[in-house]
C-alpha cells in the first residue's frame, strides 16, 4: 500500500498529498508544521498557518463528493524569508467565496472556518476550476531569526559566479533542446542579443515572435511581476491594442477577473477556451473575447518573474503538450536572461562605485605634500590616513616668504568624490590667496564666501583650522571654522593649551565672521593640529580617546623634547594601542610642529 | 480525555487537540457522561494544543446543552495560543474562561 500522506520536499517547497480523511489531514498538518519550523517560523506563525490550513483541508475533505473522494487533496507549501504561501487543491464541486467574510451568530455551531482563514492569513483567494479548485493562502513572516539579511550587497565575484552558473544552465538547456525542438536556432540567435545593449522589451519581442511562429499561436502578451509583487506590469505584446496598464492583484477576499493574475497567484498554467471563456472584465477578454490559449507563469527558480499569455483567435484547436513544452523552455530562457541583465546592471554599478573611489583616492593622494617646508628652525611633520572609505581630510603647509608659514588642516564632511573635490578646491583657494602678513580669520571669511553657495547646494560643509606661523618672531595666529582646537604645549609646561577661537564651519552661513587668537611659540614648544578622527577613537569599552588624553600626551612628549618624527610614530602607535586594533575606525590626520 | 463528576458539574480534562477528526465524538461523549443532575461543564484546556472551527462548534453544542439545563460551560486554563483563538472568534463572550 502506498504510504499516505505522500511528501516531496525540495528545501524551499513541500508537496503533501493525502486521502480524503480527517485523520490524514492531521498527519499532513504535522508534516507541514515540521517543515515550517525547519524554516524558522515563530510558534505564533506556525500556529496561525496550522489553523488556517486545517480549516482549508477539512473543507476539502468534508465537501468532496463520491467522484472526488478517489482523488487526493494536495497541499503545496513555499517558504521564503518574506512569506509562506500555501496552495490547497481540492476536488469538491466548489463554492462561491462570500463577498464579505464575517463571524456567524454567537451560538452558531458552524461557519467560523473562512473567518479564521482570512483572520490568520494576509491573503486568501479561492479559484474554482472544472476539475479542481485551489485555495491560495499567504502569510507574511516577521524578521527571520538569525538569518542573513536578504538585501545584502553581493560581491563582484559572487555576481560573476552567478552569471557563469546561469550561462551554464543556458548551455545545458540549449543542448537538451537540440534533440527535440526547432526552437534551438531561435534560442541561439537571441542568446547573444541581450548582451548587445538591446532593451528587455526588444529582446523579449524578438524571442516571442519566433515562439508564436514555432507553436502556431496568433498573439502573445508578456507582463512582469516587480519584486514587491502585487501587480503585473506590461512589458510587451504582439499587438498594439493590448492594454499596457498594470493589473493589480485583488485585495484579500476581493474578486479577480484576470487569468494572468490567476496564473501568477496559483503559479500554474491557466487555460482559457470555449469551456472557460475569458471574462469581459478581464483586460484580455476585452481585446480577445472568444480566444483560446494559456497563461504561463515565468519562473527563475522559485522566483515568479511574470506571466506569458499565448493565444489563438476563434475556433482554433488548443496547444499540444509538445507546444507547451516549447513555451516552458522559452519562458525559462527569458527568465534567465532577465536575471542576467539584472546582475549585469548590479555589476556595472559596483564597478562605477569602485571607479569613483579610485578617482577620489587619487585626488586625496595628490593633495598630500611629500615634503613639508621648514622655516627658521621650525620643524613640521604631517600624517593623513583614511579609514575604510576615501575621506575629505587634508592638511597643507604654504610658504609665505620671510620665514612665515601658513598651516591648514581641514575635514570636508562627506565621503567619496564630492568630498575629495571640495578638499582640492579649498586647498587651491588658500594657495591662491595673498601671501605675506596674512590674517587667518580674513582667509576663512574669503574662503567661506567663495564656497558657501556650492557647499550649501549639496548640503556639505567643511571644518578648517588655519594657523599662521612667523618663524622669526615665533608668533602664532590661529583662526578656526568649527574645527577641533589645535593644542600647543610650551617647553616646560605640564599642560597643553587649546587654541580654539570660535567660528562656524565653511558653508553654513554666507557672512560668517571669524577671529584670530594669538600665541607665542616658546623654545621647545610643540603644536598639534588634527581632525576629529583622533579624539573620537574609541577603545573596546567604548571610551573616547578624547581631548584630555591627547593634551596630556602632547605635554609629555614636549617635556621629553621628542622629535616630530618620533612623535608622529608614537601618536599612531598610541592610538592603535588605545583602540586595541590596528584597523582604523576613522580617518586620522594631524600636523605636528616643533618650535 | 478523562471525565469526573463533582456536585452539579462534569469536569473534562486531559484533552489533546480538538478538531474535525474528533470533535463530534468529543461532543457526544461529554453529553453522554452528563448525569441528569449536572448542569455545568468544566473543560480543562491546559493540555489542549489545537482547536479549530470544528472544535469550537463542539464547545458551542455543549454550551447549548448546559443552557437548556440553566447551566454553563467553563473553559479552564487555556494555553496562550488557544486563548488567542477564543478571543479571535469572540468565544470568550460566550464561555466563562477562567485561570486557576
Amino acid at each position: 500500500m502506498v504510504p499516505s500522506p505522500l511528501q516531496t520536499n525540495d528545501g524551499h517547497s513541500l508537496d503533501v498529498a493525502f486521502r480524503c480523511d480527517y485523520a490524514e489531514v492531521r498527519l499532513a498538518l504535522e508534516a507541514i508544521t515540521s517543515f515550517l519550523r525547519l524554516h524558522r517560523l515563530t510558534d505564533d506563525e506556525v500556529m496561525g498557518c496550522e489553523l488556517a490550513l486545517a480549516e482549508g483541508c477539512n473543507n476539502a475533505v468534508r465537501y468532496t463528493d463520491a467522484a472526488g473522494r478517489e482523488e487526493r487533496v494536495r497541499v503545496r507549501v513555499l517558504c521564503t524569508d518574506a512569506r509562506v504561501t500555501f496552495w490547497i487543491h481540492d476536488h469538491t464541486p466548489g463554492f462561491e467565496w462570500p463577498a464579505e467574510v464575517s463571524l456567524p451568530e454567537g451560538d452558531s455551531e458552524n461557519g467560523r472556518g473562512l473567518f479564521l482563514m482570512t483572520s490568520l492569513m494576509e491573503e486568501v483567494h479561492y479559484f474554482r476550476g472544472r476539475h479542481e479548485n485551489i485555495l491560495y493562502l499567504v502569510r507574511t513572516r516577521g524578521a527571520p531569526a538569525g538569518s542573513e539579511r536578504s538585501d545584502r550587497v553581493e560581491s563582484a565575484d559572487e555576481l560573476r559566479r552567478r552569471i557563469s552558473e546561469n550561462d551554464q544552465i543556458i548551455t545545458d538547456m540549449a543542448e537538451e533542446l537540440s534533440f527535440c525542438y526547432e526552437s534551438l536556432a531561435a534560442i541561439f540567435r537571441h542568446s547573444a542579443d541581450q548582451g548587445n545593449g538591446s532593451t528587455k522589451a526588444d529582446f523579449a519581442r524578438r524571442l516571442l515572435i519566433d515562439l508564436i511562429q514555432i507553436i502556431a499561436a496568433d498573439w502573445y502578451v508578456l507582463r512582469l511581476l516587480p519584486e514587491s509583487g502585487g501587480v503585473l506590469n506590461f512589458l510587451v505584446a504582439s499587438e498594439t491594442f493590448f492594454s499596457d496598464q498594470p493589473i493589480n492583484f485583488p485585495k484579500a477576499g476581493g474578486t479577480n477577473n484576470s487569468v494572468e493574475v490567476e496564473a501568477a497567484i496559483v503559479r500554474q498554467n491557466v487555460w482559457f477556451d470555449q469551456h472557460r471563456p475569458l471574462l469581459l472584465e478581464d483586460p484580455l477578454g476585452r481585446i480577445k473575447p472568444g480566444a483560446s490559449g494559456v497563461v504561463h507563469p515565468i519562473f527563475f527558480g522559485e522566483r515568479l518573474m511574470g506571466t506569458l499569455v499565448l493565444g489563438r483567435n476563434l475556433n482554433r484547436i488548443p496547444f499540444t503538450a509538445g507546444q507547451l513544452n516549447v513555451v516552458g523552455t522559452f519562458s525559462d530562457f527569458l527568465a534567465i536572461q532577465f536575471v542576467n541583465a539584472e546582475i549585469q546592471e548590479t555589476l556595472i554599478h559596483s564597478k562605477l562605485n569602485e571607479r569613483e573611489l579610485d578617482i577620489a583616492r587619487g585626488i586625496q593622494q595628490s593633495l598630500i605634500l611629500r615634503e613639508l617646508p621648514s622655516a627658521h628652525g621650525i620643524e613640521l611633520i604631517g600624517h593623513c590616513e583614511s579609514a575604510r572609505q576615501v575621506g575629505g581630510d587634508f592638511y597643507d603647509v604654504i610658504e609665505c616668504g620671510g620665514g612665515q608659514l601658513l598651516l591648514v588642516i581641514a575635514d570636508v564632511m562627506g565621503k567619496g568624490v564630492p568630498a575629495a573635490m571640495f578638499a582640492a578646491i579649498l586647498r587651491s583657494l588658500f594657495r591662491a590667496m595673498p601671501r605675506g602678513e596674512v590674517r587667518p580669520s580674513q582667509l576663512l571669511i574669503q574662503a567661506n564666501r567663495l564656497l558657501y553657495r556650492d557647499l550649501s547646494a549639496v548640503d556639505m560643509f567643511i571644518t578648517v583650522q588655519v594657523l599662521h606661523v612667523d618663524g622669526v618672531t615665533r608668533r602664532l595666529r590661529v583662526a578656526n571654522a568649527g574645527h577641533c582646537p589645535a593644542l600647543v604645549a610650551a617647553g616646560g609646561s605640564a599642560l597643553a593649551q587649546a587654541l580654539a577661537p570660535e567660528g562656524l564651519p565653511l558653508g553654513v552661513l554666507e557672512d560668517a565672521e571669524y577671529s584670530d587668537q594669538e600665541a607665542t611659540l616658546t623654545p621647545g614648544a610643540r603644536l598639534l593640529a588634527y581632525t576629529d578622527g583622533l579624539v573620537e577613537t574609541r577603545n573596546p569599552a567604548g571610551d573616547l580617546f578624547g581631548y584630555e588624553r591627547l593634551g596630556e600626551w602632547l605635554a609629555t612628549k614636549t617635556r621629553n623634547g621628542s622629535s616630530v618624527q618620533s612623535m608622529k610614530q608614537e601618536l599612531i602607535a598610541e592610538l592603535t594601542r588605545f583602540q586595541r586594533s590596528d584597523v582604523l575606525q576613522d580617518d586620522q590626520t594631524f600636523l605636528i610642529l616643533a618650535g | 480525555m478523562k471525565v469526573q463528576h463533582t456536585d452539579e458539574t462534569v469536569e473534562v480534562y486531559d484533552l489533546g487537540g480538538l478538531d474535525a477528526s474528533n470533535s463530534v465524538q468529543f461532543r457526544d461523549q461529554v453529553r453522554a457522561s452528563m448525569k441528569a443532575s449536572e448542569r455545568f461543564i468544566e473543560i480543562d484546556l491546559s493540555a489542549t494544543t489545537f482547536l479549530d472551527s470544528n472544535g469550537l462548534g463542539a464547545l458551542i453544542a455543549l454550551h447549548k446543552t448546559t443552557c437548556s439545563r440553566n447551566g454553563l460551560v467553563r473553559l479552564v486554563n487555556p494555553t496562550p495560543p488557544i486563548q488567542q483563538i477564543l478571543e479571535l472568534t469572540r468565544m470568550h463572550r460566550i464561555f466563562e474562561v477562567v485561570k486557576r
